[in-house]
This record gives C-alpha cells, sequence and structure tokens, in this order.
C-alpha cells in the first residue's frame, strides 16, 4: 500500500532520490533506530538484491547527497547497510520460498553480473521464470571477477547470488552468449524476452610502444587471474597506470601478493582522480606511492621484459566535456621508473564480438548498443540491453538501478502494454529543514569497520552488541528528510498517522505550528491551523499541545492511547 | 495497609528500546506512543485516575529524537504534571520520565524494577481508597490540564524563553518557571471551585474552607471564572451569595 503511495508523489528524501536503484534508505535508518535490523534488510531487498555488496563498495551517492552534510556530515548510510546485512548474515538468514510462476513468458538474461542478476531477481519477483546465462565458472560478473577479496569477500557475492536462486531464479554458468547460445537459439528455444548484460571486460589499451612486452598485464585480467586463483607472479616494483578504483584495487592487490614496490602513475591531479578517496587513502596507507600529472610515454624492455616506463609530466589545461581539466604534456619532462611489472588500469571497454550484429550501434563512435535510455529497448524488438554495455563503465549500484529499469520494461512489453507511458519519473528532493541552524551538531560517531577484530565467541557477541548499539546511535542523526509515509519503520504503530485539525474548535493561537518539528501545520488564510498531510510525520506533538484539543490524530488518537496504557489495568 | 506489588503504566517511545529486546517486568504494562511529546497531560492524569499507582515516561536521550525535540516536549510536560499532582495530593515521585540511549547499557527490565520499588515505598495509590477525596482533586487537575491557559503556556514556553513574545520582550527561564507555577496554582484552585460548585451551589465561605486559602482569594477566583463564564451565581442566601457551575463548552 505504501509502495504505491511514494510512486504516485515521488516526492523523494535527497538519499533515495540520488541512490539509481532508489533503495528506500529512510526506511532502513528509521528501522536501525528501533532496533530492527533483520526488518532493515528485508526494506533493502524490496529495491535491491545486494544489500551486503553495497554495503561494502557502493560509492554511496546516498551520503553525498544526505541533506545531513549542511549540519555536519552525512549519515554513514553504507556503513549501516553493511552492519545490517552482516548481522543477518551472523544470525543466518532465512531461505525465502521460491516465488511462483505467475507468466509462462520464459526470460533470458546474458551475463550474471549486477544488472543481469538484478533485472533477473525483478523479475523473478514478479512471477516470471528467468534464465541467467553467465561465461564464467561462477555468476556475479565484476563483483566477483574484478573486486579483491579485501574490498568484497567471494562468500558475500555468492550468498546474495544464493538468495536470488532461492528465489527461483535458474543461473547457468560456463554458457557463453555468441557461441553457446545466439538470440535465435534462445527465440528457438521458448525465450520471449532477452536482456543483455554482459557489462565491459576488456581492459583499454595503452596505446604506447612497449604494450606487448612481458609483465605488461591489464588490471582487469590481474585481477580477475587473482580472483580465479590462478598462480599469478607479480614484479619487485610494479606501476599501475590509472587513477580508478580499479587501478587502486590492482595496486593494493599487487602489494599484497608480494610486490616490494607499488606505484601509481596518473596523469591528473587527486582531486581529479575517480577512485573513492577513502579507498585512496586505504592505499596509500598500504605504503603504495601516487605519482600524479604523469603519462607513459612508452615502455622500455630488456629482452623483451619490461626494464621500465618512461613518462611524460603533465599539467592541467581547461576543462574537458567530462568536466574534468584535461592533462597536457610538458615537452621534454621525460623521465623513467624502474618496474618490471607494468599494469594499465584505464578502463574498461565491451567485447562486441559476440553480439549479434543487428543489435550493434551503427555509430563508430559511442557505446557500443544503441540503446533507450527510458527503456533500455535495442533495435531489435524483445531484446534489451542495460548496465555497463549500455553506459561504459560504471558502479554496482548504476548496474542495479539499469536491472531495475529493464525489469519494468521487459514486464510491460510482454504484457503488451506501452513502455515509456508513465515511466517518466518526475523526482522531487525534499526535506522539511528550513533553517539549518537549529538543528543540534551531532558528530558521525560510527564507521564500518575495516578490519574485524579476531574476536572470542563470547567476545564477537559483545562486540556485536556494541556495534549495534553503536549503529542505532549513528541512525538518529538521520534527520528523516522525506515524507511520513516514506519511513515504513514505525508503520505497525501509527500506520502512517497524521494530524487533523477540528476547524470548529480552532481559534488560530499557533501553538501547533510552533510546536511541529516538520512544519507541517499552518494558519491558512482564514486563520485557522491546516495540516499539510505530505509533511506531517504523525508524532502527535501538535495533539498533545493543542488548547483547545482540536487537533486530534487520525488513528492514534488520545483514547487509543488510554486503551493501550489501561489494558492491564482495568481487570 | 497491606500492599501488594504496584501496578505500573509506561508510556514509551516507539523508537528507544527495540520491542524483541523488552523483558517487561508483569506489573508493567507498555503503551508505545509515536513519541513522548504525544503524551497529552490529560492521558497521564487520567491513567491515574483508573487505578496506576506509577507512571514512567521513557524516552529518547536528548539530543536523539526522532521528532527533533518531542523528547524536551515530554519534559515540560512532566514538570507540569508533577505540580499538579502535588497539588493534587498524589505524590509526585509516581510519575518519572526516563532517557533512555542506545548507548546505554541500562536494559528496562532494570529501570522498571527501580521504579516500581520505588513505587512500591510510596504504598498503593490513594486514588483506590473508596471515595477518596483526592478524586475531586484529580477531576480538577484533569480539567486544568485540558483548559486553554496552562496548555498554551505549555506550548509557548520554548517561543517566549528562548525567542521573543509579541512585545519583543524575551522571558527568561526563571521568570518563564515563577509564572508556570502561579497559573498552575490558580488553574488547579479555579477547576476545583468549578468541580465543587457543580453538584451543588457553594458559598464563598464554604469554599475557603474547603480549599483551604483567604476568602478573598476565592472570590477573586470566582470573579475570573465568571468573566469566563465557568460559574454563575445561583442564589442569594440570607445575604450569602451562592456559586453553581455552569457546563463549560
Amino acid at each position: 500500500m505504501t509502495a504505491t503511495l511514494i510512486s504516485e508523489k515521488r516526492l523523494l528524501p535527497p538519499c533515495r532520490a540520488a541512490c539509481p536503484a532508489h533503495v528506500n534508505v529512510q526506511a532502513y535508518v528509521s528501522l536501525i533506530q528501533r532496533g530492527k535490523f533483520r526488518e532493515a534488510v528485508e526494506v533493502i531487498r524490496k529495491d535491491m538484491p545486494f544489500p551486503a555488496i553495497c554495503g561494502r563498495v557502493c560509492f554511496s551517492p546516498c551520503e553525498d547527497a544526505c541533506a545531513r552534510v549542511n549540519v555536519d556530515q552525512a549519515v554513514a548510510i553504507r556503513a549501516l547497510k553493511r552492519l545490517v546485512a552482516d548481522i543477518e548474515h551472523e544470525q543466518g538468514r532465512v531461505t525465502p520460498e521460491p516465488i511462483p510462476k505467475k507468466y509462462s513468458e520464459k526470460v533470458a538474461i546474458i551475463g550474471a553480473g549486477p544488472a543481469g542478476l538484478t533485472a533477473a531477481y525483478e523479475l523473478a519477483k514478479l512471477g516470471y521464470p528467468v534464465t541467467v546465462f553467465e561465461r564464467m565458472s561462477e555468476p556475479g560478473g565484476m563483483m566477483r571477477y574484478c573486486l579483491p577479496n579485501f574490498r568484497l569477500e567471494k562468500f558475500v557475492v555468492a550468498n546474495e547470488i544464493a538468495y536470488i536462486q532461492d528465489l527461483g531464479v535458474e543461473i547457468k554458468t560456463g554458457v557463453e552468449f555468441g557461441k553457446d547460445v545466439t538470440l535465435e537459439s534462445l527465440k528457438a528455444d521458448g525465450y520471449k524476452a532477452v536482456f543483455i548484460a554482459i557489462g565491459t571486460q576488456k581492459g583499454m589499451k595503452l596505446n604506447v610502444p612497449g604494450e606487448d612486452l612481458e609483465g605488461v598485464v591489464n588490471a582487469v585480467d590481474f585481477l580477475r587471474a587473482v580472483a580465479l586463483g590462478e598462480h599469478v607472479t607479480v614484479g619487485e616494483r610494479v606501476a599501475v597506470i590509472g587513477g580508478g578504483n580499479t587501478a587502486i584495487d590492482a595496486a593494493r592487490t599487487a602489494k599484497k601478493l608480494g610486490a616490494k614496490e607499488v606505484m601509481i602513475l596518473y596523469r591528473r591531479s587527486r582531486e581529479e582522480m575517480p577512485a573513492l578517496p577513502h579507498e585512496v587513502e586505504l592505499a596509500e596507507k598500504d605504503g603504495i606511492k601516487i605519482y600524479l600529472l604523469v603519462a607513459p610515454k612508452q615502455i622500455i624492455g630488456e629482452n623483451g621484459k619490461v626494464k621500465a616506463v618512461e613518462c611524460l609530466r603533465m599539467r592541467l589545461a581547461e576543462p574537458d566535456e567530462s568536466g574534468r581539466r584535461r592533462p597536457v604534456p610538458i615537452s621534454f619532462s621525460e623521465h623513467q621508473y624502474e618496474v618490471d611489472m607494468v599494469i594499465p588500469a584505464l578502463g574498461q571497454v565491451a567485447e562486441t564480438e559476440c553480439l549479434p550484429a543487428e543489435v550493434l550501434s551503427k555509430e563508430k563512435r559511442g557505446p557500443p548498443l544503441q540503446v533507450d535510455p527510458l527503456t533500455l529497448e535495442t533495435n531489435v524488438p524483445g531484446v534489451f540491453a542495460g548496465g555497463d554495455i549500455a553506459t561504459g563503465p560504471a558502479s554496482i549500484i548504476e548496474a542495479v538501478g539499469a536491472g531495475k529499469k529493464a525489469a519494468v520494461s521487459i514486464h510491460l512489453y510482454l504484457t503488451g502494454q506501452d513502455l515509456r507511458k508513465g515511466r517518466e519519473e518526475k523526482i522531487e528532493e525534499t526535506t522539511w529543514v528550513k533553517n539549518w541552524s537549529s538543528i543540534r551538531k551531532k558528530e558521525r560517531r560510527y564507521e564500518a569497520p575495516i578490519e574485524k577484530p579476531h574476536l572470542s565467541f563470547e567476545e564477537a557477541a559483545e562486540y556485536l552488541e556494541r556495534t549495534k548499539q553503536k549503529a542505532r546511535f549513528e541512525a538518529f542523526r538521520c534527520l528523516g528528510c522525506g515524507p511520513c509515509a516514506e519511513c515504513l519503520a514505525s508503520m505497525d504503530l501509527c500506520e502512517g498517522d497524521k494530524a487533523v485539525v477540528d476547524e470548529n474548535r480552532c481559534i488560530g493561537c499557533n501553538v501547533c505550528a510552533v510546536i511541529c518539528p516538520v512544519e507541517a501545520i499552518k494558519k491558512n488564510e482564514k486563520g485557522i491551523a491546516q495540516v499539510n498531510e505530505d509533511l506531517c510525520k504523525g508524532c502527535g506533538l501538535c495533539a498533545a499541545r493543542c488548547p483547545e484539543q482540536a487537533i486530534t490524530m487520525k488513528k492514534l488518537t488520545n483514547e487509543q492511547i488510554l486503551t493501550f496504557a489501561l489494558a492491564t489495568l482495568r481487570r | 495497609m497491606e500492599h501488594n506489588t504496584p501496578k505500573i503504566v509506561c508510556f514509551m517511545c516507539n523508537w528507544t528500546y527495540c520491542q524483541e529486546d523488552l523483558q517487561v517486568p508483569s506489573n508493567v504494562n507498555i503503551a508505545r506512543v509515536a513519541c513522548i511529546g504525544r503524551i497529552d497531560p490529560v492521558i497521564v492524569l487520567e491513567t491515574f485516575a483508573h487505578g496506576a499507582d506509577g507512571i514512567m515516561i521513557v524516552g529518547c536521550k536528548p539530543p536523539d529524537c526522532h521528532f527533533v525535540d518531542g523528547n524536551l516536549q515530554a519534559e515540560r510536560t512532566v514538570k507540569v504534571l508533577k505540580k499538579l499532582m502535588a497539588l493534587t495530593g498524589l505524590e509526585p515521585e509516581r510519575l518519572k520520565l526516563f532517557w533512555s540511549s542506545p548507548l546505554e547499557e541500562i536494559s528496562f527490565s532494570y529501570l522498571a524494577r527501580e521504579f516500581s520499588e520505588d513505587v512500591w515505598k510510596l504504598g498503593a495509590s490513594p486514588l483506590k481508597e473508596p471515595e477518596s477525596k483526592i478524586s475531586v482533586n484529580l477531576l480538577a487537575a484533569k480539567n486544568a490540564a485540558s483548559d486553554f491557559r496552562l496548555r498554551v503556556l505549555l506550548g509557548r514556553e520554548e517561543e517566549l524563553t528562548e525567542f521573543m513574545n509579541a512585545y519583543g520582550e524575551k522571558i527568561s527561564q526563571k521568570e518563564f518557571d515563577a509564572l508556570l507555577d502561579d497559573v498552575v496554582k490558580a488553574e488547579f484552585i479555579r477547576h476545583k471551585i468549578h468541580v465543587l460548585t457543580k453538584t451543588k451551589p457553594l458559598s464563598v465561605k464554604d469554599l475557603a474552607e474547603i480549599l483551604g486559602i483567604k476568602p478573598a482569594a476565592v472570590l477573586r477566583h470566582i470573579t475570573n471564572m465568571r468573566r469566563k463564564g465557568m460559574i454563575a451565581l445561583d442564589r442569594v442566601e440570607g445575604t450569602t451569595p451562592l456559586y453553581k457551575a455552569l457546563e463549560v463548552k
């Protein structure tokens, strides 16, 4: 009931509006306030299937948008999400019942990465039989094969995928699209819709001389080999080229695998680095050197092996189309770094060879697939594509957003409805706070544990209890910007309670307007208090204070409270 | 007088203790509210009237409140309620406000047991005695708490003490407390007069005797009440005017 209420209005708190998957942040933070950790995970799962993964590695646009920054710092949303997911894991997840198949139309999803799995999850929840085809031996895509273990443990990915499988999604691994299955074979097998979410798997090339020397390994290949458990030899001195998260991951992995010295070479300054700031800090803590404003000119080899990277110094010129300042080489600034391994981490491109020609874009530049940004349709009816393949390499949460979008499109397509109708989301960010100085400052009190301490069983229980308390404390920093129904936390009690003014009794004394914490009640032109139901959170402070007792609550009236209070006295 | 386990009613904020973690002693009844600021003073007095021996109000420790400062509003309510209870003849210790914070390790059952013990020492609620004199007082207190004057002062406290009144004056907390004290007393007496004269018309002298205050003070209250339409002259017996309560809308 509340879900429809929200989707009609689309009046969202900043955190939820900023999230590509529109996860109901306020609701689960509210549930954490009340100590309902299990319910919090369920709320996250309503919007996306990866609470534990996103709790670890999401770049958390929600925290950047958090209204609390106007007072002090953003609420530690990601850390809270991680905690609730970890608590669920610790206590044991309840295996969900497989969702009965309401529809007979089969859906095929190519690629078991975040986009594909989310689409499968959403479609399975709607009641479609879904099959996911994955080329690698394990599902998870980049989450499984590109994120190193110290950032995202493999068992976490496996657990989240197990949940999706429990819902009745079939995942076929070791099936390569374009070879083992094609669009035609899928159609022949009775699949009515296909979602292509193969991502961008190929590392971009440096395009400098000496790239074929032994000791030059692309970051994606390097991380994948490590994730696959292959025997990877790292050099003594390693240069990672690039400034994204993959570069940082590769550098830290190389260091952990035993490289004596690891350096990151980035052609712009630190401000332009796309990597998460705290990841960069962690890399520096690991002893990784970061050289800024340098770009490789060539890789110098000796006997077919890497000996050094020759670099040029750069200076920053005016911003380019990405908004970052463009690096310009400074002539005659060549200098060398003695290394025996070079890991280029410049981004990824899609492997387009496996894709049938008819879905490919005709244009040379831009993404390989021409996809409608609203519906994710390709040129071929019934074939949808999304995630990194359509947008270029992005984040997990953006892929989740694409997966959700694709699921809605596929559902509309299969039921023969208009794909575009009502899809254009008009989201309005709201917050009730008008005066930021009126809010008391409270510093952030909870951060996710970076290294979990080694503890005995009893200690661990106590540690968890303490962490829970700290997390609840942190959750109380949430201002609760969104409208009332946003918070599903107290629904069992208030059921979206609202204040009602008895117009015949109201004398316009304005006490309620002063009392209301969210400025939901105001005097109208007739001098009578009026409740703005979009803002009212149903706290009832006005009802408790109204001098004429003209304000009552819809659900939790005074009589209702009294009945609760006297339940055992009237015996 | 023998006394049994006291019956405790606990008004608890929906956001404090987690329902699942609560261990509630059998003599305690919990009523969850959206915020403890929601608690109307009338509800508390009504609960006492129905035989609660003690009432605990549990809310979030400032500065944590899901509704910014609902807990501070509750603090004000409790302050006034304690004054009213003292006037009623009900021990103010029977009402207690507790702060709970997720970082504190005191469990609810500990708080409840401590409070039960304190209330047990006070004995059973005097309102439980048949035909207790206090019940008239409690009715007066309840009416006072639901009347305009007290509530508007309560509602305006923050505005008046932290900002300014309509004349641009800032009232100090001390001044405000003194004013509140006066208003509570006056309102209580007026409503007691109102309750007393409801059943039968009484003279100023009778009232002064019952209330234990000077006749002049009673007359002043009655003048005020007549102006507000709470009371009217019923008849004159000899030279003594008798007053009777009017129905208040």
